[in-house]
């Protein structure tokens, strides 16, 4: 994921007005730190101790994509003529923070989100430290919220796994 | 949102659209003229907007060994047992429940409108775009919430409102209706059999609307009788119908549907009643109203609710042949109350069914009409397994209920489960085994998970069928459908293993140890858990049959370092220790292990076999002790037999610790009280003794 857009973001995403409000400004902002994204974005640091953990994901640096890993957005926004390029990216992003703040310290991966037709897929592995009954309520709560804010069928697809260890591709 | 389409995107889609009038002038031409070379494309058929969708939909069928799609589809989020699949639906709605109440009382949170129609929700949205329109509004259904007041009661609101009004107060009974919005409730919640009681509010908001309408117009009457006569309130209803009549007032057929479904309230006895109920008809007649297919639902519903009897089956047969003549065949409902009428439960058998399914089968697609359709087939399938006993008709039912969409019909999960119950006990009983098997794997545990009296009944055909590593397996099930510490369920399940034990493949022989074997250790996981955590109903423990099936099962092994001898020790250790109910009904079982252990070279669990059948009491305990002996010393049995009766005394001391527990253990059966002494032990011994001693160890 590009880090500079979420530097950008993380300046005014308190409400979802606020996402109405930036969109247009985002939208024509979002090349200027392209230099900068080549060298740093989306790769991690080697720690002194090597006890980062890194998913799969995580590992590979952001020139794999499409060779050893997959887009995080999947989505023909982007593609020429596509429409509703800033909606799209700043929808993502608040279906981003959404999860991870509502299945808080679940989320064991990067969330993917798929857009087919008028459909939102929002798929991510969730660890398995809640009981069932209570991931089929956030599932349920978190369906209904992000349906109703982005006014289109949601749906989650969430795979579970133990613990976070078993994401976990290497430790740098 | 879509503002930044292209001119060159208008003129793709105007080429798009030439190509297409094209394609459709193309296709008109072969519909009246034959083309000159033959070939003739067959004539247009107009399509739906929704056909292809429902076309790709019809490929795709049930899968039976997927969960059912309300469910997450990972192995952590799929419910097995029917606790849990409650449990799991109704938290999802539970959480999609909490979201609706974050709407609705944080409306300021939510400002993009897109769609279109609007849900229904309380409050609009603010800052919207105010072309699309923020919510439909929700309709009265009492007066708690005074709006009527605020509109300018009963005087203030214009004639036509008025009547609107009542009808809906009427239909509701000035309640709120269940919400159509949440579908797993409704799905979940218990069995709702609406009470026939009179609960219709006398004096409420119905009756002071009625009451200051000044021309009383049909439509008025017709809400205000069919109100009464829906929630029981018969006399009055009659009354007000009779006033009607009197008054010239035309009523409509639902009203004389409804005055025919409360009859019983009105009259006692069936003779009475059926009188009221022909005056009814014959009214109808004299006001010249045709009867529709909801009058013979209702008159057979009165009927099958007035008891049994051969003179309401008779009326009802009337009825049923006089509305054919009249061209109104009956439909699921009356089919139900038919059942109901003839296939009383320790009845005469009636064979009506089979022609009641011959006619659904003609049928295409059934359509509910009527709340009670659900009914039908539940009904029904307890007919095929109570009342007919009979599996080709329960097929039969099935396939009418798996055609099309007719799955619609089966109510809601209690009556899911109860259809699939009769289904699946009729198939234990009388189908063939292998189209049992095949049943019950695709049922469990995706579509139905089995009760427990289902279960047993489920175990007991698979003993029949002799199907061993079925019944492995069913140990596994029981478990996980949440049975595990039913502790009747478990003893059937290992007395069929036991019977059909003997004469299976030497793999799955292995697998039924291991079942046996896991029984115990579930078991005594479970009075741990019960210790530790102290909860209230306490643990049943198994029975000392079982346990002794369960020792018989594990000691069938030639292995000295089998696990499973470990499982047999603890068996015998808690049979010893009394933490099994009575005593074993097969003692020769517990005999036959003793000997197996000896031979195997296990003299320790041999002894305590022994020791415990002669704890208890049992004849076999003597003969036992003597042959163990006679194993562990290599010696012939008589010859033991006499060492022991004479000179035990002597015994002592000079034996493995084991062989000398089974010596006193004979003692012991024999005389009813422990002989050997401590102080006796360190006595001398015979020459003989010492060298067999040696041959144990």
């Amino acid at each position: 994921m590009n880090t500079s857009i979420i530097k950008l973001l993380q300046s005014g995403f308190g409400t979802s007005s606020v996402i109405a409000q930036c969109s247009p400004i985002l939208a024509s902002q979002l090349h200027t730190s392209a230099p900068l994204c080549r060298v740093v974005s989306g790769k991690y640091r080697i720690t002194k101790k090597r006890d980062r953990p890194l998913t799969y994901e995580m590992a590979n640096p952001p020139h794999y994509i499409a060779h050893r890993k997959s887009w995080n957005s999947w989505n023909t926004s982007n593609l020429k003529d596509g429409l509703r390029r800033s909606e799209t990216a700043v929808e993502d992003e608040f279906i981003r923070r959404f999860m991870n703040g509502t299945w808080h310290s679940l989320v064991c991966s990067e969330v993917i989100i798929k857009r087919q037709f008028n459909h939102i897929r929002v798929a991510a592995i969730i660890r398995h430290a809640v009981s069932p009954t209570k991931m089929y309520f956030l599932l349920g709560y978190s369906e209904e919220l992000l349906s109703n804010w982005l006014q289109c069928p949601v749906t989650l697809e969430l795979q579970t796994v133990d613990s976070f260890k078993d994401v976990v591709f290497k430790y740098i | 949102m879509y503002s930044n389409v292209v001119v060159p995107r208008q003129w793709t889609r105007l080429a798009c659209l030439c190509r297409s009038l094209a394609t459709i002038e193309g296709q008109k031409v072969p519909q009246t003229s034959k083309s000159s070379d033959g070939i003739s494309p067959p004539p247009r058929i107009p399509r739906g907007p929704t056909d292809i969708l429902q076309a790709l939909a019809a490929t795709v069928g049930n899968d039976p060994t997927a969960a059912h799609y309300k469910y997450h589809d990972d192995p952590y989020l799929i419910p097995l047992s029917n606790f849990r699949k409650r449990a799991y639906a109704l938290s999802a709605e539970a959480g999609r429940k909490a979201a609706a109440w974050i709407r609705d009382e944080h409306a300021e949170l939510f400002t993009t409108r897109v769609w279109d129609p609007p849900t229904k929700i309380k409050t609009p949205y603010f800052n919207a775009d105010p072309k699309i329109e923020a919510f439909a509004p929700k309709p009265i259904y009492n007066d708690e919430s005074k709006y009527f007041k605020l509109l300018g009661g009963v005087s203030g609101v214009n004639e036509e409102l008025k009547l609107q009004f009542l009808q809906l107060l009427c239909f509701y009974n000035e309640r709120e209706p269940d919400s159509m919005e949440w579908l797993e409730e409704r799905w979940f919640s218990a069995n709702m059999r609406d009470r026939q009681a009179a609960t219709w509010r006398l004096g409420g908001l119905a009756d002071q609307i009625f009451e200051s309408m000044d021309p009383k117009t049909p439509e008025a009457y017709c809400a205000m009788i069919q109100g009464m006569a829906k929630y029981y309130q018969a006399e009055r209803a009659h009354n007000m119908a009779q006033e009607a009549i009197s008054k010239g007032i035309p009523l409509s057929t639902s009203v004389y549907n409804a005055l025919i479904g409360c009859i019983g309230f009105l009259k006692e006895g069936t003779a009475l009643r059926i009188e009221a109920l022909k005056n009814i008809l014959g009214q109808m007649n004299d006001q010249g109203i045709s009867p529709n297919d909801e009058t013979l639902s209702a008159c057979l519903r009165s009927l099958s609710a007035w008891g049994g009897g051969k003179v309401l089956q008779q009326m009802a047969l009337q009825t049923l042949a006089e509305f054919r003549q009249l061209g109104i065949q009956p439909g699921l409902a009356a089919y139900y109350y038919l059942l109901c009428l003839f296939c009383k439960e320790r009845g005469p058998r009636f064979d009506i069914l089979s022609t009641i399914i011959t006619e659904l089968e003609k049928k295409e697609s059934l359509d509910a009409k009527e709340p009670a359709d659900t009914n039908f087939f539940i009904t029904a399938m307890g007919v095929c397994s109570d009342h007919l006993q009979d599996i080709n008709m329960a097929e039969r039912l099935h396939a009418i209920l798996m055609k099309g969409d007719n799955y619609k019909l089966v109510g809601d999960a209690y009556k899911e489960s109860i259809y699939y119950r009769h289904y699946v006990t009729v198939a234990c009983r009388h189908a063939p085994f292998e189209k049992t098997l095949e049943l019950l794997d695709t049922l469990i545990p995706n579509i139905y998970v089995p009760e427990p009296s289902v279960m047993e009944e489920i175990i007991k055909t698979l003993e029949v069928g002799g199907a061993g590593d079925r019944l492995a397996q069913t140990w596994s099930q029981l478990v996980v459908f949440g049975h595990g510490k039913r502790v009747k369920l478990v003893e059937r399940l290992l007395e069929a293993m036991i019977n059909t034990y003997p004469g299976q493949e030497p793999e799955i022989q292995s697998k039924m140890r291991a079942a046996a074997a896991d029984m115990l250790d579930f078991g005594q996981a479970a009075s741990e858990e019960q210790e530790t955590k102290d909860i209230r109903s306490p643990v049943q423990k198994l029975s000392a049959s079982a346990v002794c099936n369960i020792i018989e099962l594990c000691s069938d092994t030639k292995d000295k370092a089998d696990p499973n001898w470990k499982s047999v020790d603890e068996a015998l250790s808690r049979l010893r220790r009394e933490e099994a109910a009575g005593v074993p009904a097969r003692p020769q079982a517990l005999a036959e292990v003793a000997q197996k252990a000896t031979t195997v070279g296990l003299p320790g669990i041999a002894a305590a076999a022994v020791t415990y059948l002669a704890e208890c009491g049992f004849e076999e305990a003597m003969s036992a002790s003597v042959r163990v002996l006679g194993t562990m010393l290599n010696r012939p049995e008589k010859e033991v037999e006499t060492l022991l009766t004479e000179q035990h005394s002597s015994l002592a001391g000079s034996l493995h610790p084991a062989a000398q527990a089974v010596a006193e253990a004979y003692n012991l059966a024999k005389t009813g009280g422990p002989v050997l002494q401590d102080t006796e032990r360190p006595s001398s011994s015979s020459d003989s003794d010492s060298e067999s001693s040696s041959d144990d160890e």
